[in-house]
């Protein structure tokens, strides 16, 4: 009875783990097959398959850098993007859920339920009233439009106050508070200091979020030298590089290998991020 | 405690900069799209008349509005049923004490990757992975599998299954993670006085695992709904840009953007798009959210399991809803 259990346990699981390979590769093999040709000339790509990279990186990168697409423009665009948006969403959203943390005050649980409203409500398709009113403002083609927006992120505030629910000593803050600090100076010196794991763990997603937007940027931005990546990655599609594929290859690989890269340093972070909201009632 | 409420007042002051930047990039945004959607604005006007319901009576007289909607809910639909499917499947799987898989914190992790990436690129990918000279197509030809190349970015069914597996292969990843953590907040004892009890694996996940996942699947379906009415990416730089094969991909928001970026730019038209789909996916993320979230329920369960568990050991955690941070989810 016991050896039967024990046996179709253990063929189970052997299934198991094929169905697990075979899923893991359907998930890999086009990003490989994306960083692996990124490293073939057009010829070879044309000439078959390869899981194996070549050569051609250095060629394919000249080609990719000859027929004005200015992909290091790009990539430092996307970069002070992301980085702005992440600073101003991390640090305003800290401030608002240290706020519904922290005090009560009248009105506060309908803050919280509009919070949550918020995060269902698909805001991306305010984005034609956005452009027009940026417009009048003269902030089309400007980063502002794209980075001011970030001080009222919904997302990002549900996410930091599940985390400062689960961090915040008020006792600690009331000490301060005997020993003279005020309320901001307690929030800066004292909070943010002790919230940095939580704080980079929101921070990442900011920054990915950021780094991979296409649509908005791709609105509002028409100038060529302030295209982000994602928007390149259109003009990569288009007739100048037809018969490129090493170099459109590369040029997609540039976007994503970053994020690869992070990924890899940060992935316990990212994943129990994710999970991070799953607390108790 | 008593100090925090002498300091009331600051919680205002803290929210205070959420509040002025919702009014400013979340809220006037919204109005100024209802207001637009009345007028007949161009890129070019610099004065707009107010036409009333006209850009709505022209978005329903042609059949262009009410393919994109059925081509996103069709888009949206098909590609979350799998991706719940197979998340639940794995998720059970990996928090499974019996069958006590190895590296599942690795598998996870992997299995998470593709939603991080670039969307534009992603789709940019796929473009030439299925390109008539691609990769695919060489594989298919050389392994006698197809006659002939095929033109699979010319056919229906091939490129909304196509958009659909790019949907799947981003999303089931985090779903996986999402229904873990909830999973892993039902407490052991349940399933322990359940098998005393005699319950089989099966039973135990239809009486116990989900029913108390509940708030977690309504999380996962609402902001997968979500987001899925918002696909643009994907569709947009996967084919021509206009829904191509014959309009088969084109999206609620690829419309919007094809109203927007004509050659005159109207702003009235693609505005009266967005309002739409605003207010349907609002409806029904809203309703699903309040009509499924039945509390009584949930704590009918719950005071049952109480019941148990104090003949077991005490305590008891439930699952709560987890969040996402910033980017939307699909």
């Amino acid at each position: 009875m016991i050896r039967n259990y024990t046996l179709s346990n253990t063929i189970s699981r052997g299934l198991i783990y094929l169905f697990l390979v075979a899923l893991l590769l359907v998930t890999i093999i086009p990003i490989w097959l994306l960083i692996v040709n990124a490293t073939r000339s057009t010829t070879e790509i044309q000439n078959g398959i390869s899981i194996l990279p070549s050569t051609h990186l250095i060629d394919n990168y000249r080609i990719l850098l000859s027929r004005g697409l200015n992909i290091w423009r790009g990539f430092q665009n996307s970069f002070v993007l992301a980085a702005a948006t992440t600073i101003i969403s991390v640090y305003f959203s800290m401030l608002t859920a240290f706020g519904i943390v922290v005090y009560d005050f009248k009105g506060k649980k309908l803050f919280n339920n509009f919070i949550i409203v918020l995060v269902m409500i698909p805001m991306q398709l305010s984005i034609i009233g956005f452009y027009h009113y940026m417009s009048r403002l003269g902030l089309t083609d400007n980063y502002l439009a794209l980075i001011l927006p970030s001080i009222a992120s919904a997302g990002t505030v549900f996410f930091a106050k599940q985390y400062l629910e689960s961090m915040v000593i008020h006792e600690l803050i009331d000490a301060a508070r005997i020993d003279g600090a005020g309320e901001l100076g307690i929030f800066h010196r004292i909070m943010m200091p002790l919230a940095v794991p939580g704080m980079a763990t929101i921070g990442i997603f900011a920054f990915v979020a950021s780094w991979n937007n296409f649509f908005t940027p791709f609105i509002l931005i028409s100038s060529r030298d302030k295209y982000t990546l994602p928007m390149l990655v259109k003009t990569l599609q288009g007739d100048v590089y037809r018969t490129e594929y090493g170099a459109i290859y590369l040029g997609l690989a540039m976007t994503v290998v970053p994020i690869i890269v992070i990924y890899a340093i940060f992935s316990r972070y990212i994943v129990s991020g994710i999970a991070m909201g799953a607390i108790k009632e | 405690m008593l100090i925090s409420n002498r300091k009331k007042y600051y919680g205002y002051l803290f929210i205070t900069p959420f509040l002025i930047g919702f009014l400013l990039f979340g809220l006037y945004p919204v109005y100024n799209t209802f207001a637009l959607s009345f007028t007949d604005t161009t890129l070019m006007s610099r004065e707009a008349t107010h036409i009333g319901l006209d850009n709505y009576t022209r978005l329903f007289a042609d059949d262009l509005f009410m393919r994109a909607v059925s081509n996103t809910w069709l888009l949206w639909t098909l590609n979350f049923i799998p991706q719940i499917g197979i998340a639940m499947l794995l998720s059970v799987w990996f928090t499974s004490t019996r069958l006590r898989l190895k590296a599942v914190g690795t598998w996870r992790a992997l299995f998470y990757l593709p939603n991080l990436l670039t969307p534009a690129a992603i789709a940019a990918l796929f473009f030439s992975l299925f390109s008539f000279y691609g990769p695919v197509n060489q594989f298919l030809v050389r392994g006698g599998f197809l006659e002939e190349a095929m033109h699979f970015l010319q056919d229906v069914e091939i490129t909304r299954g196509l958009v659909i597996f790019i949907q799947w292969w981003m999303w089931f990843g985090q779903t996986i993670i999402i229904l873990m953590a909830g999973m892993s907040s039902i407490p052991i004892q349940l399933y322990e006085a359940a098998m005393v009890d005699g319950a089989g694996g099966f039973q135990m996940f239809r009486r116990i695992t989900l029913p108390l996942l509940k708030p977690i699947l309504i999380f996962i379906f609402v902001t997968s709904l979500v987001g899925g009415m918002q696909l643009f990416d994907i569709p947009y730089l996967l084919t021509d840009g206009r829904g191509a094969p014959q309009g088969s991909i084109m999206t609620n928001i690829v419309l919007m953007y094809l109203k927007f970026g004509s050659s005159q730019g109207h702003i009235g038209a693609a505005s009266s798009v967005g309002v739409l789909i605003f207010i349907m996916t609002t409806v029904c993320a809203l309703s699903i959210f309040y009509f499924l979230r039945d509390k009584d329920q949930d704590a009918e369960i719950r005071s049952r399991f109480r019941l148990r568990l104090q003949r077991t050991e005490g305590g008891s955690r439930s699952a709560g809803a987890p969040t996402l941070p910033g980017g939307e989810a699909r």
